[in-house]
Protein backbone atom coordinates (compact mmCIF):
# COMPACT_ATOMS: atom_id res chain seq x y z
CA UNK A 1 0.00 0.00 0.00
CA UNK A 2 1.92 3.38 -0.88
CA UNK A 3 2.03 5.73 1.93
CA UNK A 4 0.37 8.76 0.11
CA UNK A 5 -2.81 6.86 0.31
CA UNK A 6 -2.08 4.37 3.35
CA UNK A 7 -0.90 6.92 6.20
CA UNK A 8 -4.19 9.51 5.85
CA UNK A 9 -6.08 6.25 5.86
CA UNK A 10 -4.71 4.68 8.93
CA UNK A 11 -4.71 8.44 10.83
CA UNK A 12 -8.52 8.42 10.34
CA UNK A 13 -8.99 4.98 11.65
CA UNK A 14 -7.17 5.67 14.11
CA UNK A 15 -8.78 8.89 14.94
CA UNK A 16 -11.99 7.22 15.37
CA UNK A 17 -10.68 4.88 17.18
CA UNK A 18 -9.44 7.08 19.63
CA UNK A 19 -12.99 8.70 19.90
CA UNK A 20 -14.55 4.97 20.39
CA UNK A 21 -11.67 4.15 22.76
CA UNK A 22 -12.53 7.12 25.07
CA UNK A 23 -16.22 7.20 24.67
CA UNK A 24 -15.86 3.21 25.88
CA UNK A 25 -13.95 4.02 28.74
CA UNK A 26 -16.57 6.61 29.41
CA UNK A 27 -19.59 4.63 29.10
CA UNK A 28 -18.37 0.99 30.54
CA UNK A 29 -16.77 2.93 33.97
CA UNK A 30 -19.87 4.68 34.56
CA UNK A 31 -22.22 1.42 33.62
CA UNK A 32 -19.80 -0.52 36.46
CA UNK A 33 -20.75 1.75 39.01
CA UNK A 34 -23.86 2.19 38.64
CA UNK A 35 -23.90 5.88 36.83
CA UNK A 36 -26.11 7.17 34.31
CA UNK A 37 -24.53 6.65 31.27
CA UNK A 38 -25.33 10.34 29.99
CA UNK A 39 -23.65 12.03 26.89
CA UNK A 40 -20.73 9.50 27.43
CA UNK A 41 -19.86 9.47 23.29
CA UNK A 42 -19.03 13.71 23.95
CA UNK A 43 -18.32 13.78 27.56
CA UNK A 44 -14.39 13.19 26.42
CA UNK A 45 -14.44 16.03 24.04
CA UNK A 46 -15.96 17.90 26.28
CA UNK A 47 -12.95 17.15 28.61
CA UNK A 48 -10.30 17.80 26.43
CA UNK A 49 -11.58 21.63 25.50
CA UNK A 50 -11.50 21.89 29.63
CA UNK A 51 -8.57 20.47 29.88
CA UNK A 52 -7.56 22.48 26.88
CA UNK A 53 -8.76 26.05 28.67
CA UNK A 54 -7.02 24.96 32.62
CA UNK A 55 -4.45 26.48 34.27
CA UNK A 56 -0.66 25.17 33.25
CA UNK A 57 1.72 24.03 35.87
CA UNK A 58 5.28 23.44 35.70
CA UNK A 59 7.54 21.58 38.44
CA UNK A 60 11.25 22.83 39.67
CA UNK A 61 13.46 22.01 37.09
CA UNK A 62 12.07 19.07 35.13
CA UNK A 63 13.50 17.64 31.77
CA UNK A 64 11.40 20.03 29.85
CA UNK A 65 12.44 18.15 27.03
CA UNK A 66 11.91 14.46 27.14
CA UNK A 67 8.73 15.55 29.74
CA UNK A 68 7.20 17.04 25.76
CA UNK A 69 8.53 14.44 23.73
CA UNK A 70 7.43 10.87 25.83
CA UNK A 71 3.30 11.33 24.72
CA UNK A 72 5.17 12.09 21.24
CA UNK A 73 7.13 8.94 21.35
CA UNK A 74 3.80 6.85 22.94
CA UNK A 75 1.93 7.66 20.30
CA UNK A 76 4.54 7.48 17.67
CA UNK A 77 5.18 3.76 18.50
CA UNK A 78 1.02 3.42 18.96
CA UNK A 79 0.57 4.36 15.33
CA UNK A 80 3.69 1.76 14.17
CA UNK A 81 1.96 -1.23 15.83
CA UNK A 82 -1.22 0.18 13.81
CA UNK A 83 1.15 0.20 10.41
CA UNK A 84 1.98 -2.94 11.06
CA UNK A 85 -1.33 -4.36 10.80
CA UNK A 86 -2.42 -5.80 7.85
CA UNK A 87 -6.04 -4.21 7.04
CA UNK A 88 -6.60 -6.66 3.69
CA UNK A 89 -4.74 -9.96 2.05
CA UNK A 90 -0.91 -8.27 1.82
CA UNK A 91 -1.72 -4.75 2.88
CA UNK A 92 -0.29 -2.98 5.42
CA UNK A 93 1.61 -0.12 5.80
CA UNK A 94 4.86 -0.95 6.82
CA UNK A 95 5.62 -4.64 4.89
CA UNK A 96 8.27 -6.07 6.56
CA UNK A 97 8.56 -9.96 7.17
CA UNK A 98 9.34 -9.39 10.67
CA UNK A 99 6.34 -7.42 11.97
CA UNK A 100 5.69 -9.49 15.15
CA UNK A 101 9.28 -8.90 16.56
CA UNK A 102 8.93 -4.95 15.33
CA UNK A 103 5.95 -4.80 17.49
CA UNK A 104 7.97 -6.60 20.33
CA UNK A 105 10.45 -3.60 19.65
CA UNK A 106 7.49 -1.20 19.87
CA UNK A 107 6.27 -2.73 23.28
CA UNK A 108 9.76 -2.61 24.56
CA UNK A 109 10.28 1.47 23.58
CA UNK A 110 6.61 2.17 25.65
CA UNK A 111 8.26 0.81 29.24
CA UNK A 112 10.79 3.53 28.14
CA UNK A 113 8.71 6.26 27.20
CA UNK A 114 6.25 5.89 30.20
CA UNK A 115 9.08 6.18 32.40
CA UNK A 116 10.80 9.00 30.89
CA UNK A 117 7.12 10.18 31.73
CA UNK A 118 7.51 9.82 34.94
CA UNK A 119 11.10 10.71 35.07
CA UNK A 120 11.24 14.54 33.46
CA UNK A 121 9.08 16.57 35.97
CA UNK A 122 11.44 15.76 38.39
CA UNK A 123 8.41 14.90 40.95
CA UNK A 124 8.19 12.24 43.49
CA UNK A 125 4.73 10.94 42.58
CA UNK A 126 5.47 10.42 39.15
CA UNK A 127 9.05 9.21 39.42
CA UNK A 128 7.11 6.38 41.89
CA UNK A 129 5.15 5.34 39.30
CA UNK A 130 7.91 5.20 36.72
CA UNK A 131 10.13 3.14 38.39
CA UNK A 132 6.75 0.64 39.48
CA UNK A 133 5.92 0.52 35.72
CA UNK A 134 9.21 -0.37 34.69
CA UNK A 135 9.21 -3.47 37.09
CA UNK A 136 5.72 -4.59 35.83
CA UNK A 137 5.96 -3.79 32.31
CA UNK A 138 8.83 -5.55 31.64
CA UNK A 139 8.07 -9.14 32.82
CA UNK A 140 4.46 -8.34 31.56
CA UNK A 141 6.98 -7.79 28.06
CA UNK A 142 7.78 -11.63 28.10
CA UNK A 143 4.28 -12.99 28.24
CA UNK A 144 4.08 -11.04 25.26
CA UNK A 145 7.11 -12.20 23.48
CA UNK A 146 5.74 -15.74 24.35
CA UNK A 147 2.23 -15.95 23.21
CA UNK A 148 3.22 -13.82 20.06
CA UNK A 149 5.56 -16.49 19.04
CA UNK A 150 3.33 -19.00 19.76
CA UNK A 151 0.80 -17.05 17.64
CA UNK A 152 3.21 -17.52 15.12
CA UNK A 153 4.39 -20.57 14.87
CA UNK A 154 1.36 -21.79 12.59
CA UNK A 155 2.21 -19.44 10.31
CA UNK A 156 6.19 -20.30 10.14
CA UNK A 157 6.79 -16.75 9.74
CA UNK A 158 6.83 -13.59 12.18
CA UNK A 159 5.05 -11.45 9.59
CA UNK A 160 1.35 -10.56 11.13
CA UNK A 161 0.58 -10.93 7.25
CA UNK A 162 0.39 -14.73 7.20
CA UNK A 163 -0.17 -14.62 10.61
CA UNK A 164 -3.54 -13.86 9.71
CA UNK A 165 -2.75 -16.20 6.43
CA UNK A 166 -2.55 -18.86 8.56
CA UNK A 167 -5.94 -18.51 10.53
CA UNK A 168 -8.00 -19.07 7.59
CA UNK A 169 -8.79 -22.46 8.78
CA UNK A 170 -9.18 -21.73 12.31
CA UNK A 171 -8.90 -18.43 14.66
CA UNK A 172 -5.83 -19.07 16.81
CA UNK A 173 -8.05 -18.03 19.67
CA UNK A 174 -9.82 -21.69 19.29
CA UNK A 175 -6.14 -23.14 18.66
CA UNK A 176 -4.01 -21.71 21.33
CA UNK A 177 -7.02 -20.93 23.99
CA UNK A 178 -4.83 -19.25 26.38
CA UNK A 179 -3.08 -16.47 23.99
CA UNK A 180 -5.29 -13.80 23.99
CA UNK A 181 -6.11 -14.08 27.59
CA UNK A 182 -2.53 -13.30 28.27
CA UNK A 183 -2.40 -10.83 25.35
CA UNK A 184 -5.18 -8.62 27.24
CA UNK A 185 -2.97 -8.48 30.16
CA UNK A 186 -0.06 -7.40 27.76
CA UNK A 187 -2.75 -4.83 26.04
CA UNK A 188 -3.68 -3.22 29.56
CA UNK A 189 0.20 -2.95 31.01
CA UNK A 190 0.86 -1.19 27.95
CA UNK A 191 -1.65 1.53 28.15
CA UNK A 192 -1.82 1.67 31.63
CA UNK A 193 -4.83 0.04 32.80
CA UNK A 194 -6.93 -1.67 35.77
CA UNK A 195 -4.89 -4.53 37.58
CA UNK A 196 -1.78 -3.20 35.14
CA UNK A 197 -1.76 0.17 35.89
CA UNK A 198 1.32 0.78 37.86
CA UNK A 199 2.34 4.05 36.23
CA UNK A 200 -0.83 6.82 36.10
CA UNK A 201 -3.14 4.65 38.99
CA UNK A 202 -5.19 6.88 41.59
CA UNK A 203 -3.26 5.59 44.92
CA UNK A 204 -0.11 7.35 43.50
CA UNK A 205 -2.42 10.45 42.68
CA UNK A 206 -2.28 9.94 38.92
CA UNK A 207 1.52 8.71 39.21
CA UNK A 208 3.48 9.80 35.84
CA UNK A 209 0.82 12.07 35.09
CA UNK A 210 0.32 13.42 38.64
CA UNK A 211 2.31 16.64 37.23
CA UNK A 212 0.38 17.17 33.93
CA UNK A 213 -2.21 19.83 33.70
CA UNK A 214 -3.58 21.04 30.53
CA UNK A 215 -2.17 20.56 26.63
CA UNK A 216 0.18 17.68 28.61
CA UNK A 217 -2.89 15.99 30.10
CA UNK A 218 -4.27 15.80 27.09
CA UNK A 219 -1.43 14.23 25.02
CA UNK A 220 -0.41 11.79 27.33
CA UNK A 221 -4.15 11.08 27.39
CA UNK A 222 -4.53 10.97 23.58
CA UNK A 223 -1.46 8.45 23.74
CA UNK A 224 -2.42 6.14 25.70
CA UNK A 225 -5.45 5.81 24.28
CA UNK A 226 -4.00 5.53 20.66
CA UNK A 227 -2.26 2.73 22.16
CA UNK A 228 -5.10 0.87 22.93
CA UNK A 229 -6.38 1.11 19.31
CA UNK A 230 -3.56 -0.16 18.35
CA UNK A 231 -2.42 -3.08 20.54
CA UNK A 232 -6.40 -4.06 20.34
CA UNK A 233 -5.81 -4.32 16.58
CA UNK A 234 -2.72 -6.34 17.03
CA UNK A 235 -4.27 -8.60 19.48
CA UNK A 236 -7.54 -9.24 16.52
CA UNK A 237 -5.11 -9.56 13.58
CA UNK A 238 -2.77 -12.24 15.83
CA UNK A 239 -5.99 -14.74 17.47
CA UNK A 240 -9.29 -13.38 16.05
CA UNK A 241 -8.36 -13.53 12.57
CA UNK A 242 -7.80 -9.85 12.01
CA UNK A 243 -9.85 -8.55 8.71
CA UNK A 244 -11.22 -12.41 8.03
CA UNK A 245 -14.72 -13.14 8.02
CA UNK A 246 -17.68 -13.25 5.27
CA UNK A 247 -19.73 -10.60 3.38
CA UNK A 248 -18.22 -7.58 5.04
CA UNK A 249 -14.90 -5.91 3.33
CA UNK A 250 -11.70 -6.91 5.36
CA UNK A 251 -10.94 -3.45 6.84
CA UNK A 252 -14.30 -4.11 8.40
CA UNK A 253 -13.77 -6.94 10.20
CA UNK A 254 -10.56 -5.82 11.25
CA UNK A 255 -12.19 -3.14 12.92
CA UNK A 256 -15.30 -4.71 14.30
CA UNK A 257 -12.58 -7.32 16.09
CA UNK A 258 -10.83 -4.49 17.48
CA UNK A 259 -13.45 -2.98 18.94
CA UNK A 260 -14.65 -6.19 20.53
CA UNK A 261 -11.20 -6.74 22.15
CA UNK A 262 -11.09 -2.74 22.92
CA UNK A 263 -14.82 -3.68 25.01
CA UNK A 264 -13.13 -6.61 27.05
CA UNK A 265 -10.39 -4.74 27.96
CA UNK A 266 -12.32 -1.31 29.22
CA UNK A 267 -14.60 -3.97 31.37
CA UNK A 268 -11.41 -6.02 32.87
CA UNK A 269 -10.10 -2.28 33.44
CA UNK A 270 -12.72 -1.49 35.40
CA UNK A 271 -13.87 -4.68 36.90
CA UNK A 272 -10.59 -6.02 37.96
CA UNK A 273 -8.72 -4.37 41.27
CA UNK A 274 -5.53 -3.72 41.25
CA UNK A 275 -2.75 -5.53 43.84
CA UNK A 276 0.58 -4.59 45.57
CA UNK A 277 3.07 -4.41 43.50
CA UNK A 278 5.37 -7.43 44.85
CA UNK A 279 2.15 -9.61 44.96
CA UNK A 280 1.89 -8.61 41.38
CA UNK A 281 5.31 -9.24 39.94
CA UNK A 282 5.07 -12.96 42.44
CA UNK A 283 2.02 -13.25 39.98
CA UNK A 284 3.49 -12.26 36.96
CA UNK A 285 6.54 -14.69 37.21
CA UNK A 286 4.78 -17.74 38.95
CA UNK A 287 1.72 -17.56 37.25
CA UNK A 288 1.64 -16.38 34.44
CA UNK A 289 4.95 -16.96 32.52
CA UNK A 290 4.23 -20.55 33.06
CA UNK A 291 0.87 -20.67 31.50
CA UNK A 292 2.61 -18.40 28.63
CA UNK A 293 5.44 -21.42 28.49
CA UNK A 294 2.32 -23.36 28.50
CA UNK A 295 1.19 -21.98 25.50
CA UNK A 296 3.95 -22.43 23.37
CA UNK A 297 4.44 -25.56 24.09
CA UNK A 298 0.20 -25.85 23.05
CA UNK A 299 1.16 -24.14 19.97
CA UNK A 300 4.48 -26.40 19.13
CA UNK A 301 2.97 -29.62 19.91
CA UNK A 302 -0.28 -28.66 17.56
CA UNK A 303 2.38 -27.61 14.84
CA UNK A 304 4.14 -31.21 15.12
CA UNK B 1 20.46 9.50 -4.68
CA UNK B 2 17.39 7.05 -3.48
CA UNK B 3 14.54 7.97 -0.50
CA UNK B 4 16.99 4.61 1.42
CA UNK B 5 20.02 6.36 0.61
CA UNK B 6 19.00 9.85 2.22
CA UNK B 7 17.43 7.67 4.70
CA UNK B 8 20.21 5.93 5.30
CA UNK B 9 22.61 9.44 5.96
CA UNK B 10 19.68 10.91 8.27
CA UNK B 11 19.88 7.84 10.43
CA UNK B 12 23.49 7.92 11.04
CA UNK B 13 24.20 11.16 11.29
CA UNK B 14 21.86 10.86 14.35
CA UNK B 15 23.10 7.97 15.20
CA UNK B 16 26.65 9.72 15.53
CA UNK B 17 25.23 12.81 17.37
CA UNK B 18 23.01 11.04 19.59
CA UNK B 19 26.04 9.14 20.47
CA UNK B 20 28.45 12.22 20.90
CA UNK B 21 25.46 13.51 23.19
CA UNK B 22 25.69 10.75 26.03
CA UNK B 23 29.04 12.27 26.49
CA UNK B 24 28.39 15.56 26.97
CA UNK B 25 25.14 15.74 29.18
CA UNK B 26 25.31 15.83 32.83
CA UNK B 27 22.61 12.76 33.91
CA UNK B 28 22.99 8.94 33.79
CA UNK B 29 19.21 8.62 32.68
CA UNK B 30 19.91 11.12 29.79
CA UNK B 31 23.06 9.38 28.84
CA UNK B 32 21.30 6.47 28.96
CA UNK B 33 18.29 6.94 26.84
CA UNK B 34 20.44 8.88 24.62
CA UNK B 35 22.48 5.92 23.62
CA UNK B 36 19.07 3.81 23.37
CA UNK B 37 18.47 6.50 20.25
CA UNK B 38 21.64 6.04 18.85
CA UNK B 39 21.54 2.11 18.61
CA UNK B 40 17.69 2.48 17.45
CA UNK B 41 19.06 4.57 14.62
CA UNK B 42 21.84 1.39 13.82
CA UNK B 43 18.54 -0.82 13.95
CA UNK B 44 16.96 1.66 11.39
CA UNK B 45 19.73 1.38 9.55
CA UNK B 46 19.49 -2.46 9.84
CA UNK B 47 15.46 -2.38 8.58
CA UNK B 48 17.01 -0.15 5.62
CA UNK B 49 19.68 -3.11 4.86
CA UNK B 50 17.10 -5.52 4.71
CA UNK B 51 18.28 -7.34 7.93
CA UNK B 52 14.65 -6.85 9.10
CA UNK B 53 15.33 -9.10 12.13
CA UNK B 54 18.66 -8.14 12.91
CA UNK B 55 17.52 -4.23 12.77
CA UNK B 56 14.18 -4.86 15.17
CA UNK B 57 16.09 -7.26 17.22
CA UNK B 58 18.24 -4.49 17.76
CA UNK B 59 16.12 -1.97 18.76
CA UNK B 60 14.12 -4.47 21.31
CA UNK B 61 16.82 -5.45 23.11
CA UNK B 62 18.44 -2.55 23.38
CA UNK B 63 15.21 -0.68 25.03
CA UNK B 64 15.03 -3.68 27.79
CA UNK B 65 19.04 -3.39 28.08
CA UNK B 66 19.07 0.43 27.98
CA UNK B 67 16.12 0.41 30.41
CA UNK B 68 17.48 -1.53 33.04
CA UNK B 69 20.68 -0.41 32.90
CA UNK B 70 19.77 3.07 33.64
CA UNK B 71 17.56 1.64 36.53
CA UNK B 72 20.58 -0.36 37.97
CA UNK B 73 22.59 2.47 37.61
CA UNK B 74 20.57 4.86 39.49
CA UNK B 75 19.85 2.00 42.02
CA UNK B 76 23.83 1.31 43.10
CA UNK B 77 25.26 5.30 42.10
CA UNK B 78 25.28 8.36 44.85
CA UNK B 79 22.72 10.28 43.02
CA UNK B 80 19.66 9.15 42.75
CA UNK B 81 16.94 9.79 39.75
CA UNK B 82 19.78 10.89 37.48
CA UNK B 83 18.46 14.69 37.41
CA UNK B 84 21.06 15.93 40.12
CA UNK B 85 23.27 17.46 37.76
CA UNK B 86 26.94 15.53 37.36
CA UNK B 87 30.25 15.02 35.11
CA UNK B 88 29.57 12.07 33.42
CA UNK B 89 33.04 11.96 32.12
CA UNK B 90 36.56 11.35 33.85
CA UNK B 91 40.57 10.67 33.17
CA UNK B 92 40.08 13.21 30.14
CA UNK B 93 43.49 12.93 28.79
CA UNK B 94 44.03 8.91 29.12
CA UNK B 95 40.30 8.89 27.41
CA UNK B 96 41.07 11.37 24.71
CA UNK B 97 43.98 9.76 23.43
CA UNK B 98 42.84 6.27 23.87
CA UNK B 99 39.38 7.75 21.59
CA UNK B 100 41.71 9.07 19.14
CA UNK B 101 43.85 5.78 18.91
CA UNK B 102 40.71 3.54 18.97
CA UNK B 103 38.90 5.59 16.16
CA UNK B 104 41.90 5.67 13.98
CA UNK B 105 42.20 1.84 14.21
CA UNK B 106 39.04 1.09 13.42
CA UNK B 107 38.44 4.03 10.60
CA UNK B 108 41.89 2.34 9.18
CA UNK B 109 40.40 -1.26 9.31
CA UNK B 110 37.16 -0.34 7.87
CA UNK B 111 39.25 1.58 4.68
CA UNK B 112 42.13 -0.90 4.56
CA UNK B 113 40.03 -3.98 4.67
CA UNK B 114 39.40 -5.24 0.66
CA UNK B 115 35.18 -5.56 1.68
CA UNK B 116 33.61 -7.73 -0.22
CA UNK B 117 30.56 -7.14 -2.59
CA UNK B 118 28.10 -10.30 -2.52
CA UNK B 119 24.92 -8.98 -2.62
CA UNK B 120 22.17 -10.96 -1.64
CA UNK B 121 19.39 -12.39 -3.59
CA UNK B 122 16.50 -11.18 -3.45
CA UNK B 123 14.12 -13.84 -3.12
CA UNK B 124 16.70 -15.41 -0.67
CA UNK B 125 14.91 -16.94 2.96
CA UNK B 126 17.47 -14.72 4.82
CA UNK B 127 15.37 -15.09 8.54
CA UNK B 128 15.52 -18.85 7.45
CA UNK B 129 19.22 -18.81 6.96
CA UNK B 130 19.76 -16.67 10.22
CA UNK B 131 17.64 -19.28 12.23
CA UNK B 132 19.13 -22.22 10.83
CA UNK B 133 22.21 -20.54 11.82
CA UNK B 134 21.29 -19.48 15.13
CA UNK B 135 20.38 -22.76 15.68
CA UNK B 136 22.67 -25.09 14.13
CA UNK B 137 26.37 -24.54 13.40
CA UNK B 138 26.76 -21.73 15.85
CA UNK B 139 24.76 -22.68 18.35
CA UNK B 140 27.16 -23.83 21.20
CA UNK B 141 29.08 -20.11 20.63
CA UNK B 142 25.84 -18.39 21.51
CA UNK B 143 24.50 -20.67 24.16
CA UNK B 144 27.81 -20.06 25.51
CA UNK B 145 28.13 -16.67 25.28
CA UNK B 146 24.84 -16.56 26.50
CA UNK B 147 24.91 -18.24 29.54
CA UNK B 148 28.58 -16.67 30.81
CA UNK B 149 27.35 -13.52 30.04
CA UNK B 150 23.87 -14.14 32.43
CA UNK B 151 26.30 -15.31 34.98
CA UNK B 152 28.52 -12.35 34.80
CA UNK B 153 25.60 -10.13 35.14
CA UNK B 154 24.29 -12.16 38.49
CA UNK B 155 28.22 -11.98 39.88
CA UNK B 156 28.15 -8.18 39.63
CA UNK B 157 24.74 -7.77 40.92
CA UNK B 158 25.73 -9.73 43.96
CA UNK B 159 29.20 -8.50 43.79
CA UNK B 160 27.75 -4.98 44.03
CA UNK B 161 24.93 -5.09 46.30
CA UNK B 162 26.75 -6.95 49.05
CA UNK B 163 27.63 -3.81 51.21
CA UNK B 164 24.28 -2.85 51.98
CA UNK B 165 23.19 0.70 53.20
CA UNK B 166 22.62 -0.86 56.69
CA UNK B 167 26.09 -3.41 56.29
CA UNK B 168 26.68 -6.21 54.71
CA UNK B 169 23.09 -7.66 53.31
CA UNK B 170 24.37 -11.49 54.16
CA UNK B 171 24.49 -10.46 57.61
CA UNK B 172 20.73 -9.63 58.23
CA UNK B 173 21.26 -6.05 57.67
CA UNK B 174 18.62 -4.06 58.97
CA UNK B 175 18.12 -0.06 59.15
CA UNK B 176 17.67 1.38 62.71
CA UNK B 177 14.80 1.49 64.89
CA UNK B 178 12.60 4.86 64.73
CA UNK B 179 12.70 4.87 68.40
CA UNK B 180 15.87 3.75 70.53
CA UNK B 181 16.12 0.28 70.70
CA UNK B 182 12.95 -0.52 68.93
CA UNK B 183 12.23 -2.85 66.43
CA UNK B 184 13.32 -1.62 62.63
CA UNK B 185 12.28 1.07 60.64
CA UNK B 186 10.25 -0.12 57.22
CA UNK B 187 9.16 -3.64 56.28
CA UNK B 188 10.01 -6.61 57.17
CA UNK B 189 10.67 -9.15 54.52
CA UNK B 190 8.80 -12.36 54.80
CA UNK B 191 10.43 -15.32 57.47
CA UNK B 192 12.62 -17.92 56.13
CA UNK B 193 13.46 -17.00 53.05
CA UNK B 194 10.43 -18.54 51.06
CA UNK B 195 9.68 -15.20 49.03
CA UNK B 196 10.44 -16.59 45.27
CA UNK B 197 13.73 -15.87 44.11
CA UNK B 198 12.54 -13.98 41.02
CA UNK B 199 9.49 -12.58 42.05
CA UNK B 200 10.30 -9.61 45.10
CA UNK B 201 13.61 -8.96 44.45
CA UNK B 202 13.91 -9.18 48.22
CA UNK B 203 16.94 -7.63 49.31
CA UNK B 204 16.82 -4.18 48.42
CA UNK B 205 14.03 -2.33 51.07
CA UNK B 206 10.64 -1.94 50.34
CA UNK B 207 9.80 -4.74 48.31
CA UNK B 208 10.09 -7.53 50.10
CA UNK B 209 7.00 -7.99 52.10
CA UNK B 210 3.58 -8.63 50.98
CA UNK B 211 1.63 -5.67 52.26
CA UNK B 212 1.94 -2.68 50.10
CA UNK B 213 0.50 0.33 52.56
CA UNK B 214 2.63 1.17 55.62
CA UNK B 215 0.61 2.91 57.93
CA UNK B 216 -3.17 1.72 57.53
CA UNK B 217 -3.72 0.78 61.01
CA UNK B 218 -7.14 1.70 61.77
CA UNK B 219 -8.44 2.60 64.91
CA UNK B 220 -5.59 3.53 67.33
CA UNK B 221 -3.99 -0.05 66.84
CA UNK B 222 -0.26 -0.32 67.32
CA UNK B 223 1.57 -2.96 64.32
CA UNK B 224 4.83 -3.16 64.19
CA UNK B 225 6.19 -4.82 67.42
CA UNK B 226 6.55 -8.33 68.50
CA UNK B 227 6.59 -11.19 65.59
CA UNK B 228 8.32 -9.89 62.31
CA UNK B 229 7.05 -12.42 59.96
CA UNK B 230 3.46 -11.76 59.28
CA UNK B 231 2.24 -10.73 55.74
CA UNK B 232 1.06 -6.84 56.41
CA UNK B 233 3.27 -5.22 59.06
CA UNK B 234 1.25 -1.80 59.44
CA UNK B 235 4.07 0.78 60.01
CA UNK B 236 2.95 1.42 63.69
CA UNK B 237 1.23 4.79 62.49
CA UNK B 238 -2.10 4.13 64.62
CA UNK B 239 -5.03 6.00 63.32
Amino acid sequence: MSLIVGLPALLALLLIGLWAAAALDTAIGRLIVGRPVGMAATDPLRAVVADYLRQRTDTEAPDHLNWLLAPGYYFLLAVVGLALVPFAPDQSLIALDTSVVLWGAAEAVVVVAVFLHGWSPNAPFPLIGAYRYVAIGLPVMLLSMFVLIAASIPAQSLDLRAVVESQRGLWNVIRQPLGLPLFLAVVMSLTLRGPFDYADSADLAGGTSAEDGGPRWIAWQTARAAMLVAACAIAATAFLGGYLGPVLPGWLWLSLKTLAVMVAVVLLTHLVPRMPVARMLTLIWIVLLPIAFLDLLIAGLGAL
Amino acid sequence: MTMTDVAFYLLSGFAIWTGWRVFRVDSMIRATFLLLLSFTSVGLIGLLLSASYLGAATIFMMAVEMMVMGLFMVMFMMNPAGLNPMMMVHQHRLSIVAGLLIFAAMTGAVLLTPLPSDPVAADRPVLRDLGIELLGDSMLIFETAGVTLLATMLGAVVLSSRRGRFGPTDAGSVPPGLSAGGPPAGRQPKGGGSHGGHGGHGGHGGQGGKGAHDGHGGGGSHGGHGKNGGDGNHGGHGG
